[in-house]
């Protein structure tokens, strides 16, 4: 599965085979702490805050009502 | 406004469910869905809460696209909880693309079936909302279709993803099996030439001594 952006993919998937391991043989048995991870999930959290800034594309304002207001969301601009 | 709504079991555990919905994406029923990023992410009170930001790249009817515009790629915002204790799994999802003239809500969840606790139940609801340009009656019929129509090839997506990890998990098995009878052959062939050699040095020394 790809990341927003590409620059991202590589880190995406360490982390992801990380979480889907940790997922399956630790939190589903019991376990709380999510440290196996951590490290893979800070650089590439870093790497998608990034991206979406580069493509603005925001989710600051989610969860309020978006309807009429004007927090317009707009498709990113085409590369 | 449209509200739609859909039950649907598992055959499987909550257990195995719970993981093939996180390994959901890619899949061949939903090429549409091109990117899941996880924004946030921790367990708090025991509970596994994720952000995600979905990257899809929808194809609207002409028509419809002359109303709202068209994007490249949509995005959509995604939270969830997972609750291993109590074996919950919810899911709420609302677009980030198309914003200003359509509400897109989604909500899924997933519980272990009331009656029989080796299966699951899936529960989805979709509240769709059009305003401010012409013809939102279609727009919304038309975005309603979709959301079935992606839940049912999601739910084979599921059921795809499941079969992959049993077959990932039989071909392990299989391999953890041929290697252990090659070990053993290559042990057994060890053995015998050893004892051979043994043998041969045992009668050259014999031999010596005679």
């Amino acid at each position: 599965m790809n990341s927003v952006s590409e620059e991202c993919n590589e880190l995406k998937n360490s982390y992801d085979k990380c979480f889907n391991e940790w997922f399956s043989l630790k939190f589903l048995k019991g376990e709380k702490s999510d440290k196996m991870c951590a490290e893979l999930f800070e650089k590439y959290q870093q790497c998608v805050k990034n991206a979406m800034k580069n493509q603005n594309i925001s989710i600051e304002d989610v969860e309020q009502f978006q309807l009429g207001s004007e927090q317009e969301k707009k498709a990113p601009p085409k590369k | 406004m449209r509200v739609w709504t859909s039950e649907h079991i598992f055959d499987h555990p909550w257990e195995t469910v719970t993981k093939a919905a996180w390994r959901k994406y890619p899949n061949p029923m939903n090429p549409a869905v091109i990117g899941t990023d996880v924004i946030e992410r921790e367990v708090k009170d025991g509970i596994l809460h994720s952000h995600r930001l979905v990257s899809s790249k929808w194809y609207f009817p002409s028509w419809a696209r002359k109303i709202i515009g068209s994007a490249n790629v949509c995005y959509a915002s995604e939270w969830s909880q997972v609750d291993p204790a109590n074996r919950l799994m919810t899911l709420k999802t609302r677009n980030l693309t198309f914003g200003r003239f359509i509400s897109w809500d989604e909500q899924m969840s997933y519980n272990p079936h009331p009656t029989d606790p080796d299966k699951t139940l899936l529960r989805q609801e979709a509240v769709i909302s059009v305003q401010g340009v012409p013809l939102t009656s279609y727009i919304e019929e038309m975005l309603t279709s979709r959301v079935s129509a992606n839940a049912s090839k999601g739910r084979l997506a599921i059921e795809w993803v499941i079969s992959k990890l049993d077959a990932e998990v039989k071909e392990i098995k299989h391999e953890v099996k041929e290697f252990t009878s090659h070990a053993r052959k290559s042990t057994d062939d060890f053995i015998k030439t050893a004892k051979l050699s043994l043998d041969n040095l045992s009668a050259k020394t014999e031999g010596q001594h005679q």
